[in-house]
């Protein structure tokens, strides 16, 4: 048993402590942030799938940002990936329709390629993928649209419990360059890290969880 | 070479193939584990290294930039040091890059005295009186602490190149002047405890790992045999000296 099993909570945990809600209960530009639990699609490494769980695990004291919500878990079918990408691009894109903002936590990249495809079904439109990486220089104009993407394998190696590289981002410079992103963004996944599930992953778990954060207030805050 | 090892494991370093040196061409690597203990002290486990660094290669399906064979671990029961001689004789003369893991620093000793007229990059915290004897010059990386006095006079009356941890650390660019030719010598020790401390030394103030995989990959350098010592992997959970132990190979080799 790890320390995980053994906290209470004083309510059902949620991403950053935020209201869980329902597809029926979002509104146009608001946050809604939902876990993707499959890890076995796309550069595969087993545990990715646990960093929605941990960030909600460690969010229990957070301060509730404005117009954000917590979606729950998405429906996924690991084992059968035809149907599984066919569910969640079609869960992505009722979220998509509504005008809401769409937050994929945990997993592996396949989240990302879903929710790409969603969007270019719902949008309509060339929206590119943006990563957030060491080279990351931008030649869009401020008014194109995005989806932001943050591969957490990014991090350099001491500021996780599983190092898979020495060199990389530290947490500050990812949020630098999240709130500088000067771009419509619309949709956003954060995947590449399994975190540790006892004490020792506390540290990837709160670096992630502040990244959340910043990924949460840059979209409440909209277009630069 | 230790068969039974070599068969629990599905590839070897870095996904090369298990092989004998025969299988080797000219130019290729051939990876030995000289799984080597530490007699004293607490701090054990050097001869985990070999097998952990495979393992851990394998996690992370490291891609080497050279091509060659994993020749297994060498028993090291009985003399075994003659042994290694015998072994990197034969693989230098067929011009195949020994990539010697260890082990304890006898290892790299068995290496130095098998090749005794090629000059060392030696990084390590602590410099040695049997380096500076050899008839070609060393260069130091890393030294921190005190040094042996007889020691740091021959290395400033030899004009050798040296670097402490702090300079490494603290430089922007990093550019050190390299020998043609070198044995490459890491003693996993170099690296500060604080960072990174599956090491059998301990090393308040030494390098961070990121420092020794960037001074490895400045060097231009035709490596003739590149050891690495004093690697204990389980005194590090997270992984990170071993990351470090590869980072670094792989970045010689890119270069040498």
């Amino acid at each position: 048993m790890g320390d995980v099993v053994q906290i209470r909570f004083d309510k059902i945990p949620s991403f950053l402590g935020l209201p869980i809600s329902d597809l029926e209960d979002l509104v146009p530009n608001q946050v809604a942030i939902a876990g993707y639990f499959c890890d076995n699609l796309d550069q595969t490494f087993a545990g990715q799938r646990y960093l929605a769980r941990q960030l909600r695990y460690k969010s229990r004291s957070k301060i509730v940002p404005i117009n954000a919500t917590d979606l729950g878990d998405l429906n996924v079918f690991p084992l059968e990936p035809e149907k599984h990408f066919s569910a969640v691009i079609s869960q992505c894109e009722e979220v998509l329709k509504l005008g809401t903002y769409l937050v994929l936590v945990g997993g592996d990249s396949s989240g990302l390629k879903a929710l790409g495809a969603a969007v270019e079904n719902v949008v309509n439109l060339d929206v590119p993928i943006v990563s957030i990486s060491n080279n990351n220089k931008l030649n869009l104009s401020k008014t194109q649209k995005i989806i932001l993407s943050v591969d957490l394998k990014e991090l350099a190696g001491k500021w996780v419990s599983k190092p898979r590289r020495l060199n990389g981002l530290s947490p500050s410079q990812i949020i630098t360059q999240i709130k500088n992103i000067p771009n419509k963004i619309i949709a956003v996944a954060i995947f590449g890290l399994a975190p540790e599930l006892d004490g020792r992953g506390s540290t990837e778990t709160q670096v992630a969880l502040n990244i959340l954060e910043a990924v949460v207030k840059r979209l409440d805050k909209g277009a630069h | 070479m230790n068969n039974t090892h070599k068969r629990s494991m599905v590839s070897g370093y870095g996904g090369l193939p298990f092989g004998v040196i025969s299988e080797c061409k000219v130019g290729n690597i051939g990876v030995l584990g000289v799984p080597s203990e530490v007699d004293k002290g607490s701090r054990i486990g050097a001869s985990l290294a070999p097998d952990a660094l495979r393992k851990m290669t394998q996690q992370l399906d490291t891609k080497l930039p050279a091509n060659g064979r994993d020749l297994g671990n060498l028993d090291v029961s009985g003399d075994w040091t003659s042994s290694l001689m015998e072994l990197i004789s034969h693989l230098v003369n067929v011009d195949v890059i020994p990539i010697v893991i260890g082990g304890t620093s006898d290892v790299a000793n068995v290496i130095l005295q098998t090749l005794p007229n090629l000059p060392v990059v030696a990084c390590m915290p602590l410099a040695r009186h049997d380096l500076v004897e050899r008839t070609e010059n060393t260069v130091w990386l890393g030294l921190n602490g005190e040094q042996p006095i007889e020691v740091w006079d021959q290395i400033n009356t030899r004009n050798m190149v040296w670097s402490t941890a702090r300079q490494l650390d603290e430089q922007q660019a990093i550019t050190i002047k390299a020998p043609k030719s070198a044995i490459l010598w890491i003693d996993m020790s170099v690296i500060d405890l604080g960072h990174a401390a599956g090491t059998i030394g301990l090393n308040p103030g030494g390098i961070k790992p990121e420092t020794l995989v960037s001074v490895v990959g400045a060097m231009d350098c035709n490596w003739k045999s590149i050891v690495i010592t004093g690697l204990a992997p389980t005194l590090d959970t997270r992984g990170l000296s071993e990351l470090a132990a590869i980072e670094a190979i792989n970045q010689a080799l890119s270069n040498g």
